[in-house]
């Protein structure tokens, strides 16, 4: 086959992934609303449904990543309320957190705070960051959202072990894509710092940072768009 | 979490498993009317039978409507309420963003599936948001666009969180109040503070409007260059560069829209139509074929796809006879035509036409032949005038069929109707080097442009003077008939004399066959009304 670009036929591929993914989700759906309730309620139930949100998110990446490559990543910012958005987030996570005993909530600096930006976008990197958080996480998370500098500030915090020193010291290199000897991790960071600089404003470009401590003394993530 | 026991509930889905797990969700939410529906259409004739308060829509339905062209036909023909709620259900998050139809976006977007945390949680903002901007709602319901600008200023300096939708409705009722210095200043309000695609795409839309054509494309691109998956932008970029002559160029842009967006009509058909004028016969049938397949399902279906599509396919053949698979396509194109479109004489003739065509180029010239000469006696007894380029069409495919006579008087007739119209006149141009047909009217379309500027500088008499010499050459011409009877109008003031009343209402009768299609449609009518006083 001459003229093979192998990043369409991943891309397509991945595409595919993500059906069969949804249709599994489906089936497993009809499956369990047949089981006894006891059943239902089963440990293993949780660890289908986390990891195939896990694989959902990575191949949604996987696909952003390409569109980000051929330049045809849709942008479509508006204005949200933060409030509202973090809400969505945390639902689309309710089984999980519930099954792993996770406490999740938000806390918004006002109730009317707005930010500008894609939803969908955001949306998909926050969500990787919840289902990573949720790995680390021992019983509680928290999504927040503030004005800073003019900027705002989306934070993600875990009560847990907090992210491996080096990776904070070389955080710089992960976003740029170029340590990727994590797996995912490192994808799933360089995707975000993407999306952030995709949000533009002025000539000021969004940006991701990680640190630990934070309001839960674990892991924070924290995306500021302008 | 609201309280959803007296909403009355939609969900439309394909897939019954999926309607019921929606349906024990809304239970668990508290809901206790919800009615469910696999297709589009069945859900448009259940929304005529019982006012919805909020529908679950899935976006993809396989088979007819998709949710866009149900949330389209609900809005066009007012069976929802634009307090009823409309959450589109889509099995990707892009596919949200590549629906592009940004004059109507539904309420949200749910990305399937999603669990029950989810919907309430989606269902529960959208109830809040609908009940605070009730004022502004309700406006719109009544179609008072005044209103919706006062309760918009109202609610905004309420709550904040409001503003930007408050801004997007109040551009949306400057435009059809006509105010557009107002709403050009809203817009470069909203564009100094963010880059916010729905305004640039107003915007733009608004110069264009205007005839502000260098603007208008600095806007588009310059929005472009932040969101280049956006069609709309294209689109606009399209319009401009046909205005400006460049169809070529037009053609390009457009095709780029369409490989962002291939599911919109309306740009498939306009790109058909430039494919056609930019002879890429093949580029205009693929085009026209996705215009004719996707208004199968749409209320914005045209007839100009049927005969567009025909027309391209009768073209790609050039001088060789048509194989028999075009002529299959052309034969149950036109066939679905008239189905379609039967009763409209107009469209008949021009059907009749496209088939002697086809069969002048499939072998059967005699049979042709009658058919081209039955339809140019056809011609003579129809209620209106064709539209400008219907009637440009007709007029070459004439010539083509040998009815030379009739092609002349067909164009002769194009210049007394719409001589004042550069393009319409660029486009006979292309038909015909008959000197006597092209400065036919050169003499009424000077007199007329004095008259609007006489009219313009507030020398009514003056221009009514003007009008009346150009209407005495081209009494046909419908611009300046109506700029005659608008000026008797003016100079009448309230109380008008019969003679003048008998003057204006006679010049008005000579354009009554003006095509219902035509933009200036409206104010003939308007000056009807005055001068008939019904």
């Amino acid at each position: 086959m001459s003229g093979l670009d192998l990043a369409t036929v991943i891309a397509s591929t991945v595409h595919d992934m993500k059906n069969s993914l949804a249709l599994l989700g489906q089936a497993q759906a009809r499956w369990l609303a047949q089981l006894p309730a006891q059943l239902q309620a089963s440990p293993e139930r949780g660890v289908i449904e986390y990891e195939a949100a896990r694989l959902n998110g990575m191949l949604v990446q996987l696909l952003g990543l390409y569109k980000l490559g051929v330049n045809q990543l849709p942008l479509y910012p508006a204005y949200h309320e933060l409030d509202d958005f973090i809400g969505a987030q945390l639902a689309r996570h309710q089984e999980i957190l519930d099954s792993r005993g996770i406490a999740a909530r938000a806390e918004v600096e006002a109730f009317d705070l707005m930010g500008f930006f894609d939803q969908e976008l955001l949306g998909s990197v926050v969500g990787n960051v919840i289902a990573n958080s949720i790995r680390y996480a021992r019983s509680t998370l928290l999504i927040g959202a503030r004005e800073e500098n003019g900027e705002l500030l989306l934070f993600i915090n875990d009560d847990g072990a907090g992210y491996p020193p080096a990776m904070i010291e070389q955080q710089g290199d992960y976003v740029l894509g170029l340590n990727q000897s994590s797996g995912s991790t490192g994808l799933g960071l360089y995707f975000a710092a993407r999306i952030a600089e995709l949000h533009e404003r002025d000539g000021r470009r969004g940006r991701i940072e990680l640190g630990n401590g934070g309001l839960l003394g674990g892991g924070e993530f924290r995306i500021y768009l302008p | 979490m609201q309280d959803y026991s007296d909403k009355r509930f939609l969900v439309v889905d394909d897939f019954n498993d999926f309607l019921s797990s929606v349906k024990a969700m809304l239970r668990e939410m508290g809901a206790r009317d919800v009615d469910t529906a696999n297709r589009g259409e069945e859900a448009i004739s259940m929304c005529r039978q019982k006012r919805y308060d909020i529908i679950l829509h899935d976006y993809n339905l396989g088979s007819g409507k998709n949710g866009q062209q149900v949330l389209e036909e609900l809005l066009a023909a007012r069976l929802i309420s634009h307090q009823c709620i409309f959450v589109m259900a889509t099995a990707e998050s892009s596919q949200a963003m590549v629906l592009s139809a940004l004059e109507h976006e539904p309420d949200a977007y749910l990305t399937k599936p999603f669990n029950r945390a989810s919907l309430a949680q989606r269902l529960d903002k959208l109830v809040e948001r609908k009940t605070l901007l009730k004022p502004v709602l309700q406006a719109l319901d009544k179609q008072a666009p005044a209103e919706v600008l006062a309760a918009c200023d109202r609610l905004a300096q309420q709550d904040k969180r409001l503003l930007p939708l408050c801004l997007r409705y109040k551009a949306g009722a400057l435009r059809e109040l006509g105010r557009h210095e107002e709403l050009e200043r809203l817009l470069g309000g909203v564009l100094a503070d963010r880059a916010v695609p729905w305004a640039y795409q107003a915007l733009g839309n608004l110069l264009l409007a205007r005839g502000d054509l260098v603007r208008a494309k600095e806007v588009f691109e310059k929005a472009l260059q932040t969101f280049p998956m956006q069609p709309g932008l294209y689109d606009g970029v399209a319009a401009v560069l046909e205005t400006q002559g460049e169809a070529r160029r037009a053609q390009e842009v457009l095709e780029d829209a369409v490989r962002i967006s291939p599911l919109a009509m309306r740009r498939q058909m306009q790109l058909g139509k430039l494919a056609l004028r930019n002879e890429d016969f093949q580029g205009a049938s693929k085009a026209y074929r996705s215009a004719v397949e996707q208004g199968r399902n749409s209320r914005l279906k045209s007839p100009e796809n049927y005969l567009g599509l025909s027309q391209a396919l009768i073209a790609s053949a050039g001088d060789d006879s048509l194989d028999k698979r075009a002529l299959a396509e052309i034969n149950q194109t036109l066939a679905e035509l008239d189905n379609q479109y039967g009763d409209d004489p107009a469209l008949q003739v021009r059907a009749r036409l496209m088939q002697a065509s086809s069969l002048q180029k499939s072998g059967d010239p005699a049979r042709a032949a009658q058919l081209a000469a039955q339809a140019v006696a056809q011609l003579d007894s129809l209620g209106e005038f064709l539209p400008a380029e219907a009637a440009l069409a007709v007029a070459a495919q004439l010539q083509q069929l040998g009815q030379a006579e009739a092609g002349a008087a067909m164009l002769k007739n194009c210049v007394e109707i719409y001589g004042d119209d550069a393009k319409v006149m660029d486009g006979i141009a292309r038909l015909t080097d008959d000197p006597a047909i092209l400065a036919g009217g050169k003499e009424a379309v000077e007199l007329n442009r004095q008259g609007v500027r006489a009219y313009q500088l507030g020398r009514a008499s003056d221009a009514l003077e003007l009008f009346r010499r150009a209407l005495a050459l081209q009494p046909k011409n419908i611009s300046i008939a109506l700029n005659t009877a608008q000026s008797l109008l003016r100079l009448g003031g309230d109380t008008p004399s019969a003679e003048l009343l008998a003057e204006c209402r006679a010049c008005l009768d000579a354009v009554r066959m003006i095509p219902s299609s035509d933009p200036r449609h409206e104010r003939y009518q308007q000056l009807r009304r005055k001068a008939f006083g019904t």
